[in-house]
């Protein structure tokens, strides 16, 4: 319990900035059960432990990253009843994260109705609450699981079956929840058969995969071709091949799962197939965070400056996810006019869709110096401000100026971000700065 | 005739850590620069400053003649460098990866690269990801040999190298610094490697420059002595440049210095001692100074 208490502890409070968030998303959740138990019609103040939970949630946000290292490290080989130890910590931390959901939310329901001395007097509201907070509770353990496995691919998955993976999982995360709000089909029992089929097939297979590993290895070899032809990044220029942005058509292939499955789930509603492709947009230029330690190796081989380089490697990034956007785009307008999506939808969802992967683009390009705060205000801010200009776009009574004029701030924050990224790269410092690998030698 | 590298009071921080303070140097063509230091010395760090990986915090350093951090493309083409941790691309082939940075040169020597993957084993045809570490490392050494660079850094080239292989690198290093022409610096904790190859040794101690300077003076400078007394209680006296010192009844075992005939003849006058001089080798000496 010991090992366990200490993985659990470390994922919160492992550095300065996640124990900031940490501490502010406790004092927020606490503060906000508070007011909503103490003050009557209060439910309004939901938003405190909201963001409370948001901080939780990125001051343990290295969860992922750790538990992968360490799971994958020599030393979970020979310490005993490591990998169970690891999958307690992961499941402990997904806990703790989804408590507060099923505390702040029938909170925010007693507050609004009678009261809590009242609701404790009536058995059936007492139920109803209760209730509530088990099924508010067990999707938010749901939701956490896989925001977590999200988090994962996105800082270690840096590859064409990451970003499948990972536009997947994104798609799946959106889509299932708002189904079953939908069909009102979500229950505690469902949440239950769910978390439990989800942390049992993961558990085994986690803590059975250093055996299936080694299986793998053995049926490796005759399906070598296989992984040599999906590995394919031989091709393409040198400079490109050391960036990682050789093969832009991986990039697009990526998308045909993800895309088929939104055929089949969403249909033709213009709204939801521009958010989701602004997400995916989004998703593929933020691949460009790889490239500043990457460009490491290049420093010594060509005629660059620091200067220079970055204009090179800007060019490498937009020849890629140009190929992406592209196809992003044509997806877009093809579905639009079978769909009939109206003109401004379409007019205004084609920038919106570039201004999402040139955000990305150079926030990624911007990390020369790893996650800091402006780098995580900065990404949560891409991430949503896209997606929310979406819903404007797509409503019919949205004012086309106010439309234009917040494209137009994406625009402007865009050529900010290239001007930062810019400045960066003429101080990079490749010591602090190193490809994935190396970090994840050193982490190891 | 131009240094291949010269800095002067080179400093470094990472925030308000100090990892290298006042270092200055000069290496020459025809230099092979054993870089000796503790972890955490500064060595990669020193390193990565020639290589404009970096920028210092104070001073400056210039690679033939250009500031490391600009340094132009004909002056980086005349670079070569072997990474502490490799920077092979997993997916390549070592063929593929070979080719890959042979493109980024105007000249490569294709048959010294050929003749010494055959003569280290390196198979071409090789996954890079399914490699040892070790083989890794010689691919790595291999990638900053083949355009013959006229200064090769090499930041602990052999750590991960087995003694056949290591043998191999180290004659094949003797037969790129024997024509005078090129300047190699290379770090390593195998201090008989760099007692073997290197004719000019730093020894960096808590992120300055300790000691600089060939060999041969390293040894000649940093001596243990064996002071014995004429009596049974060996009189107080002081030794110049001392390090440390054992005293027991009328032997003393000393390690000093800058130490000098000179400074020997005064000191068995002034304190009535006989002294004999005792040589030590690189290892012992760099023990001595971290103790």
């Amino acid at each position: 319990m010991n090992a366990v208490a200490r993985l659990v502890w470390a994922y919160f409070m492992g550095s300065a900035l996640t124990r900031t968030l940490t501490a502010i998303g406790v004092v927020l959740l606490g503060l906000d059960v508070f007011i909503l138990l103490a003050q009557p019609k209060a439910g309004e103040m939901l938003w405190v432990g909201v963001f409370g939970l948001i901080a939780l949630f990125v001051g343990s946000s290295w969860m992922p990253l750790m538990f992968a290292r360490l799971a994958s490290s020599h030393a979970a080989r020979v310490m005993p009843g490591a990998r169970a130890k690891l999958l307690a910590s992961a499941f402990v931390t997904v806990l703790l994260v989804s408590l507060p959901v099923g505390i702040i939310v029938p909170a925010a329901v007693v507050s609004d109705t009678s009261g809590l001395t009242e609701v404790m007097r009536d058995p059936a509201a007492l139920k109803y609450v209760l209730k509530l907070a088990a099924i508010t509770f067990t999707s938010a353990m749901i939701f956490a699981g896989w925001m977590y496995v999200v988090l994962w691919m996105l800082t270690s998955k840096r590859s064409l079956k990451g970003l499948v993976g990972t536009l997947i999982l994104v798609l799946l995360l959106t889509l299932l929840p708002v189904r079953e709000i939908r069909d009102l089909s979500v229950s505690t029992t469902w949440n239950l058969q769910q978390l439990v089929v989800v942390w049992t097939v993961f558990g085994a297979g986690f803590l059975w995969w250093p055996r299936v590993r080694a299986g793998r290895l053995r049926v490796d070899q005759p399906f070598g071709f296989v992984n040599r032809a999906l590995s394919g990044r031989t091709t393409g220029r040198e400079f490109d091949v050391l960036l990682g942005t050789s093969n832009p058509w991986l990039g697009v292939m990526a998308l045909v799962v993800p895309l088929l499955l939104m055929t089949y789930a969403v249909g033709g509603a213009s709204t939801v197939w521009l958010f989701f492709l602004t997400i995916f947009s989004t998703v593929t230029g933020a691949m460009s965070g790889q490239v500043p330690g990457r460009s490491r190796a290049l420093w010594l081989r060509g005629t660059w400056s620091r200067a220079t380089l970055f204009s090179a490697v800007e060019r490498s990034v937009w020849w890629h996810n140009a190929h992406v956007l592209g196809a992003l785009t044509l997806v877009f307008v093809g579905i639009g006019l079978v769909g009939g999506f109206s003109v401004p939808v379409l007019a205004y969802g084609v920038p919106l869709l570039i201004l999402g992967s040139a955000l990305s683009t150079y926030l990624g390009l911007a990390a020369t110096q790893g996650l800091r705060w402006m780098e995580i205000v900065c990404a949560i801010a891409v991430m949503f401000a896209p997606m929310l200009l979406t819903s404007f776009i797509s409503n019919m009574h949205a004012s086309l100026v106010l439309i234009f004029a917040l494209e137009s701030g994406l625009f402007m924050l865009a050529v900010l971000l290239r001007h930062i990224a810019r400045r960066r790269w003429m101080k990079i410092d490749w010591a602090v700065c190193r490809p994935e690998r190396m970090m994840v030698i050193r982490g190891a | 005739m131009t240094d291949a590298v010269a800095a002067s009071g080179l400093g470094k921080a990472f925030g308000a850590r100090q990892v290298l303070q006042d270092v200055s140097f000069g290496v020459s063509p025809g230099d092979v620069v054993g870089v000796l230091g503790k972890n955490g010395a500064g060595k990669t760090t020193l390193l990565e400053i020639m290589l404009g990986y970096t920028p210092p915090t104070s001073g400056g350093i210039r690679v033939f003649g250009h500031e490391s951090l600009e340094m132009p493309g004909d002056i980086k083409s005349r670079i070569g460098f072997v990474p502490q941790q490799d920077e092979l691309l997993d997916q390549l082939t070592v063929r593929d990866q070979l080719r890959v940075i042979a493109s980024f040169y105007a000249r490569w020597d294709f048959a010294l690269i050929d003749r010494l993957c055959t003569e280290w084993g390196v198979d071409v045809n090789a996954r890079i990801k399914g490699m040892s570490v070790g083989e890794r490392q010689k691919l790595s050494i291999l990638l900053a040999f083949g355009h013959r660079p006229e200064l090769l850094i090499l930041d602990e080239p052999v750590a991960s190298l087995d003694p056949i292989a290591r043998r191999q690198f180290l004659e094949q290093l003797l037969a790129i610094s024997a024509d005078g022409q090129r300047a190699i610096v290379f770090s390593s904790h195998i201090v008989s490697d760099i007692e073997r190859l290197a004719n000019r040794i730093w020894i960096l101690k808590d992120g300055r420059l300790d000691w600089q300077g060939d060999l041969d003076s390293l040894k000649e400078s940093i001596v243990r002595l064996h002071i014995r007394g004429t009596g049974t209680e060996l009189p107080q006296f002081r030794i110049p440049g001392v390090i440390n010192v054992r005293r027991d009844g009328a032997f003393a075992t000393a390690v000093a210095r800058d130490w000098t005939p000179e400074a020997q003849r005064a000191l068995e006058k002034s304190a009535s001692v006989q002294i004999e001089v005792e040589t030590l080798g690189l290892e012992e000496i760099f023990l001595e100074l971290h103790r």
